[in-house]
């Protein structure tokens, strides 16, 4: 692997280029040897081709960041070790099922939302599908008798359809329904987007609002084309086919740069309960201070392998690390670091003195030494001084 | 605009009211997004708040795996993007000072943002302005040096004499400048 990457600029002009002749071969192989290669869609498969490599460059860069990889390559690991197998399949189903497929989350955060998040989602999905499907010749139907097509998959004849069928009115019209359920999502989103204050405090136009014009661009011209030639016999239809065709280039070039890139970064979802849920309860970390358990093993070696890699030094003086402790604690220990009440009296895991002399705290009562764990005979004899030690 | 957010833990007197007040910041979903915590509650009743320090280098973008954390031109550092954050919770244990929350159902992490939208606009942010004991404070810098050194001085007047050692008695703490232009 090494040897062919020097042959490359780099790592990513290595893989986009790998991505480039698996597209290539796939092509050839699908379309066998080119001769049943659509060349009106030429234009469509080169904007396929350029997003493709975009989204490979992406999610390059994405992965070599050191907290993504740490943990994908944690999650890889996880996946293929033989003990966790059982988790990590059920892991993935579930965030599958409901992360993805169902997007269930996003109801949580409304209704509304959800059925527009799940309408744009699935109606790309399906677009993409077909669209790429046609473009790159992978899925394509040939005519065997007048009645007949038949549905040809990678060069392998599939399951033959009625020309006039139910199931094959469902194929042709797959693109319509997509651009519809798009439409109406994108739509529903870009009305919360003008109407909605809240989400008024963070929009950005060009990063919230231009890629849902962009999918209305699409699909509006998308469907005009439709109507067209169902009701117009196709009048216009020419001029209107280039004003689609520019929009979905826009569209695909854009994707893999702008807010659609998170459709990409989702699956890494899979990790979370892979790796980091405490569910799975094997071993547990507790705060270093008030020993509860606030987190998963892993994941705080994670955390801190991560923080190191880019020269985050939180470490105390005891060597312990900041995320050694509890959310609840280490706020605690940050409020009287800055009072410098943190270990008035020696213990720094001893209890808070909170009378530091400056200011009387209305509650606090005067306290045994050894209260605070101070060995009184030790300090009197001068072997220990009590000066404040931090952790 | 060069604002600051000053915060004097010891003044705080635990009415919660900053709580209250973020609940109803735009954008906060009723959720309260900063904390009032007890000191020690077995020695006292003293509380403190605590809010995000806007870190200038943000320990909480950087574990980030999904790159879900972004930082505003002037420098706050805002929620998990939703369409990003996976949920794995790492800001939260690599924040130094455990400050993101997270929300299990909703599936998204939120954290103090300084009010983007008021503070943009350099109105006050929810929880300073109604802070009845200047605990949470949002200051110009240049008064903010002048309480710092308000602060030196009365201690020198009590006899306070600050020594290298314990020099930070002295000085309470400031964080969050907004911006970094025309100081
Ligand atoms: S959440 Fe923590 S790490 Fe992130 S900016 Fe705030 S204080 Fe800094
Ligand atoms: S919980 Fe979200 S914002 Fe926090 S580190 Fe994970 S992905 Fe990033």
């Amino acid at each position: 692997m090494h040897r062919l990457e020097k042959s490359f600029y780099s790592k990513t002009s290595m893989y986009s280029f790998l991505v480039l002749l698996v597209l290539f071969l796939s092509m050839w192989v699908a379309t066998d040897q080119f001769l049943h290669i659509d060349m009106a869609l030429l234009g469509y498969a080169i904007s396929s081709a350029i997003f493709a490599v975009g989204l490979t460059i992406r999610m390059s860069f994405w992965l070599y960041r050191t907290a993504t990889n740490r943990v994908a390559s944690r999650s890889m690991k996880n996946l293929f070790t033989k003990e966790r197998l059982k988790w990590s399949a059920k892991a993935v189903l579930i965030t599958l099922v409901d992360n993805i497929i169902l997007q269930k989350f996003i109801f949580k955060r409304g209704l509304y939302r959800g059925i527009q998040h799940l309408m744009i989602s699935w109606g790309c999905l399906i677009s993409f599908a077909i669209t790429f499907g046609l473009t790159f010749g992978w899925m394509r139907f040939d005519l065997i008798d007048p009645e007949t097509y038949q549905i040809v998959v990678f060069n392998i004849p599939t399951m033959k359809m009625a020309a006039h069928g139910l199931f094959a009115e469902i194929v042709y019209n797959g693109l319509n329904i997509g651009a519809i359920m798009v439409l109406i999502g994108a739509s529903m989103a870009l009305w919360r987007r003008i109407s909605s204050y809240d989400v008024k405090v963070t929009q950005r136009f060009e990063f919230d609002i231009l890629p849902l014009l962009i999918l209305l661009s699409v699909t509006v011209t998308g469907l005009i084309l439709t109507v067209l030639y169902t009701f117009f016999d196709g009048w216009m239809h020419h001029y209107m086919s280039l004003v689609h065709q520019v929009t979905v280039v826009i569209m695909l070039v854009y994707f893999p740069f702008g807010k659609l890139f998170h459709v990409p970064v989702r699956p890494l979802a899979a990790a979370v309960p892979m790796s980091y849920q405490e569910v799975v309860k094997v071993d547990t970390k507790t705060c270093k201070c008030c020993r509860q358990p606030y987190s998963n093993d892993d994941q705080i070696a994670d955390v801190q392998a991560i923080l190191q890699a880019q020269n985050f030094d939180l470490r105390l003086a005891d060597g312990t690390q900041l995320s050694d402790y509890c959310t609840g604690c280490r706020r605690r220990m940050r409020a009287l670091k800055q009072m410098n009440m943190e270990a008035p009296k020696g213990n720094p895991y001893g209890p808070v003195d909170t009378n530091n002399g400056i200011h009387l705290s209305g509650f606090s009562k005067k306290r045994s030494e050894e209260f605070y764990g101070i060995d009184i005979e030790q300090d009197y004899k001068g072997e220990k001084d009590s000066e404040p030690v931090s952790r | 605009m060069n604002k600051i957010m000053y915060l004097e833990f010891e003044r705080c007197i635990g009415c919660r009211a900053c709580q209250a007040a973020c609940r109803e910041c735009g954008d906060h979903d009723a959720k309260e997004r900063n904390y009032v915590e007890y000191v020690d509650f077995t020695e006292s009743r003293q509380t403190f708040p605590m809010l995000c320090m806007q870190c200038k280098d943000p320990a909480c973008a950087r574990v980030c795996p999904a790159n879900a954390i972004q930082i505003t031109e002037e420098g706050v550092v805002l929620s998990a993007m939703e369409e990003k954050c996976i949920g794995c919770r790492n800001c939260t244990f690599g924040c130094p000072f455990g400050i993101p929350k997270f929300d299990f159902e909703k599936n998204k992490m939120y954290k103090c943002d300084m009010c983007y939208d008021r503070t943009r606009e350099g109105i006050s942010p929810m929880c300073a302005s109604v802070c009845p004991s200047d605990a949470i404070r949002f200051i110009d810098f240049d008064e903010m040096q002048e309480l710092r050194r308000r602060r030196t001085q009365m201690n020198l007047i009590e006899g306070k004499k600050p020594q290298e050692g314990n020099k930070w008695d002295y000085v309470p703490e400031f964080f969050g400048v907004y911006t970094d232009s025309n100081q």
